[in-house]
């Protein structure tokens, strides 16, 4: 038996494997031709990104909200992308961008041209006045412009007030006054305020940007600046100059950025707003008659003139006078000389 | 001592069901009622204990409009909560509330909302009937029978809506 076994596997080791190989098709042919259709569908790249991109845009989803891997991972290729776009079309990459600089510059512009004007509108009404005269010669003196000394002398306003408004539901989050200011019941005031700004929004149909930005009666101003999620409203009492919209608006942006993520999970508890008091202190401020503005309003006070420079009315006040002078001259010459003729 | 959650809520219902003689004496108020007829609202504070946390609701008190259609729904905005308040003595009040429950709904999705029967003490030929409320609880609701001359049960109602805010 054993010789029988041995000599047939010595004879024809060949045609035993094509046995093998002939079992191996009669038992697995379906599963062999599944296998290799299988392989072709893993080596043909067409067939494999059609597959991919079926489940792309849900696997992108699902792991972004697992973890930031995604984005970092993202982040070269996009910034790549971003600099080849710029660098084929700028004007795109432009356009796309416009509708959010746009509102942004356009405020900046407008607020800019506030200050000046109202650096050249006090600097007018005082151009020909006494006072006008007087200051004239002070701002000969000591070397200032004098749209500078004229806002010195006129600018008298007190920020009394800064309330922190979550805008959404009109609650406070953080009040700050000074002392003086008397203060009632800061929840339901600003409640009042917010009202309001609704009241005035819808009645005169402002467009989903427009805000109310300030309201004055009497000697008070509140001004209001705003912020995606949060609002300041600073109560001023006097003639506050446009820079210190400039600070509100500093206050805002940079309590947004600080306080983002508790802002959105905000649901009543207002202790983790206690750290951007600083912000709001930082609103109060004061300037007094014939002094520059006290604390950290001195800069602003300062930068507040340098656009009145330009644009202060030159002296023509001086030229009447000097034509006036010289008129004078003239006529006391021609006196002395028909005296001295005769 | 931890400050106090605070929690805007807004107060709705038709007019004349007396929302506002309802709250007169439980709220701190500051504002006068002309600002109903003027802007359409008025605010007023509630501070309720619940355990042992304080909350201050800020409630938006909205004047009482007979139609959804004539409602300044932008005062409901970020509203954690509100009360609808019926006149028990006219039973329009509550198809009224119903309407404004909806459109609550739609801008706030479900938020904690409390039904209040008003004028309790009182009886009219237009009754809303004890039926109608009892199919009312079924569903789902959370009424609370109140009287403004009586002072019954409206602290229990802000009570209540304070402790389902902050659950």
């Amino acid at each position: 038996m054993n010789d029988t076994n041995e000599s047939r596997q010595g004879k024809d080791p060949v045609r035993s494997d094509d046995e093998l190989a002939n079992l191996r098709m009669l038992l697995l042919s379906p599963e062999q031709e599944e296998i290799a259709r299988l392989r072709q569908r893993l080596d043909d790249p067409r067939i494999r990104a059609d597959e991919l991109s079926r489940v792309l845009a849900e696997a992108i989803v699902i792991r972004a909200s697992t973890d930031k891997k995604l984005a970092q991972a993202l982040l070269p290729t996009i910034e790549e992308t971003i600099k080849d776009s710029v660098k084929k079309d700028p004007k795109f990459l432009a356009d796309a961008i416009f509708p959010v600089i746009g509102p942004a510059m356009r405020k900046a512009i407008a607020e800019s041209i506030r200050s000046m004007f109202q650096s050249m509108n006090e600097t007018l009404s005082y151009a020909f006045s006494w006072k006008g005269l007087k200051w004239r010669l002070e701002s000969i003196q000591t070397g200032k412009p004098f749209a500078e000394i004229v806002l010195m002398h006129t600018l008298i306003y007190s920020v009394e007030q800064v309330f922190l408004v979550h805008r959404e539901t009109g609650l406070v989050l953080q009040h700050v006054a000074t002392t003086s200011a008397g203060i009632k019941d800061v929840d339901m005031v600003s409640g009042m305020l917010t009202a309001i700004q609704d009241f005035v929004h819808d009645s005169f149909g402002a467009s989903e940007n427009q805000i109310l930005q300030s309201l004055h009666v009497g000697e008070y101003s509140i001004w209001v600046e705003q912020g995606p999620q949060v609002a300041l409203a600073a109560v001023i009492q006097g003639n506050p100059p446009e820079e210190l919209r400039g600070k509100l608006e500093d206050a805002v942006e940079k309590i947004e950025f600080q306080q983002s993520r508790v802002l959105q999970e905000f649901k009543g508890d207002v202790t983790p707003f206690a750290t951007s008091r600083y912000h709001l202190e930082s609103c109060l401020v004061q300037a007094k008659l014939g002094m520059k503005a006290t604390g950290a309003a001195r800069q602003s006070a300062a930068a507040a003139t340098q656009p009145a420079r330009t644009h202060s009315k030159p002296g023509l006040l001086w030229l009447i006078i000097g034509a006036g002078l010289v008129c004078l001259v003239i006529l006391i010459l021609g006196i002395i000389f028909s005296l001295t003729g005769r | 001592m931890t400050d106090p959650i605070k929690k805007k809520i807004c107060m709705l219902g038709a007019f004349a069901v007396g929302k506002t003689s309802l709250i007169k004496r439980y709220v701190e108020d500051l504002f006068s009622e002309k600002y109903h007829t003027t802007i359409g609202v008025k605010v007023d504070k509630k501070t309720v204990k619940v355990d042992d946390r304080t909350v201050d609701l800020i409630l938006w008190d909205l004047a009482g409009k007979n139609g959804i259609s004539e409602m300044r729904t932008t005062y409901l905005r970020g509203a954690a909560g509100y009360l609808l308040v019926v006149d028990k003595t006219r039973v329009n009040t509550l198809d009224v509330a119903m309407e404004m429950h909806k459109m609550a709904q739609d801008m706030l999705g479900k938020v904690p909302c409390i039904l209040i029967l008003n004028k309790w003490d009182l009886e009219g030929k237009w009754d809303i009937d004890e039926a109608a409320i009892g199919d009312l609880r079924n569903s789902g609701w959370y009424t609370i029978k109140t009287s403004a001359k009586t002072g019954m049960s409206v602290d229990q109602a802000f009570e209540t809506l304070a402790r389902k805010l902050i659950e």
